[in-house]
């Protein structure tokens, strides 16, 4: 452990059940004021990157829980996501700047792995604050299907077709 | 739970800033309409519910990604998706405050970031 060279930025350490303790500055933390979906304890994330484009999303509070995200702009125009302007504790404006998160499932063969389009991560990244947001809108799969192969994603090839009539 | 009976047009008050307002009601679907906060989030529960799940599932699932790596899945990853092919991780988003040190346990797959500071 090398504490030298203070710096001037806070660091905190978040305990990681796959990563051990991990080391981060204090003001990289994202704050979810709402939570994600199912999970509204857990407000606040650091992310890091795993192997580009996915990164992961883990929480500060509990050791265990971590997403795999991905960036939402690589998947269509940011504002396609329809960012929600009209959450005042995350506070994004459409002059502001602010980030997409894709929540990604994985699956045992990485074939299967989908991405999350039907309910986004938006972060502000000026205050670093998030919310997820649900898309009631068909043309959104929530499973996505990352592999695009002929026969591998023959199983959720509806939903890609549709993915892509979006662009 | 509560249950009341109302008319089309007729409403009801959650509280003093929520009201619901029966729309129109024709064969066995019912139009409501609801002024919230905008800040309150409404959604329709099968939806709500298949995000919770997916939700879940992502959370329970990525240690599958501890694992294999997503090894195969950088590889191939899709072009299909409609965008740019995928450059660099989604933390890099965030800059450089995002960039932790990771004391390595076991394989630490996250530890080496792709560093784009100058």
């Amino acid at each position: 452990m090398t504490e030298g060279g203070k710096k001037e930025t806070e660091q905190i350490v978040v305990q990681s059940s796959r990563f051990g303790d991990i080391t981060v500055a204090a003001d990289s933390v994202i704050h979810f004021p709402a939570g994600l979906i199912g999970f509204p304890e857990r407000k606040n994330f650091v992310m890091f990157d795993h192997r580009p484009p996915f990164a992961w999303l883990h929480s500060t509070e509990d050791p265990s829980l971590a997403f795999v995200v991905m960036d939402g702009s690589q998947f269509t125009d940011a504002y396609e996501f329809k960012p929600p302007f009209n959450d005042k504790e995350v506070g994004i404006t459409s002059d502001g700047e602010f980030a997409i998160l894709i929540v990604v499932t994985v699956r045992a063969d990485p074939k299967l792995t989908t991405a999350n389009l039907k309910a986004p991560l938006f972060v502000n990244t000026q205050n670093r604050r998030g919310a997820q947001v649900i898309h009631d809108d068909p043309k959104f799969p929530t499973r996505y299907p990352l592999w695009v192969e002929a026969d591998a994603a023959s199983e959720t090839g509806q939903d890609a077709k549709k993915a892509q009539e979006t662009k | 739970m509560l249950i009341l009976t109302r008319k089309p047009g007729e409403s009801i008050y959650i509280g003093d800033g929520i009201k619901v307002v029966i729309v129109e009601i024709k064969g066995n679907q019912i139009r409501l309409g609801i002024d919230a906060p905008s800040d309150v989030r409404i959604y329709r529960e099968e939806i709500y519910l298949q995000i919770l799940e997916e939700n879940k599932k992502a959370a329970e699932s990525s240690s599958a990604a501890t694992e294999t790596g997503l090894e195969g899945l950088t590889g191939g990853w899709a072009k299909g998706a409609g965008g740019k092919p995928a450059s660099s991780g989604a933390a890099t988003l965030f800059g450089s405050a995002a960039k932790p040190k990771i004391a390595p346990k076991g394989s630490g797959a996250a530890g080496k970031n792709k560093d784009g500071e100058g």
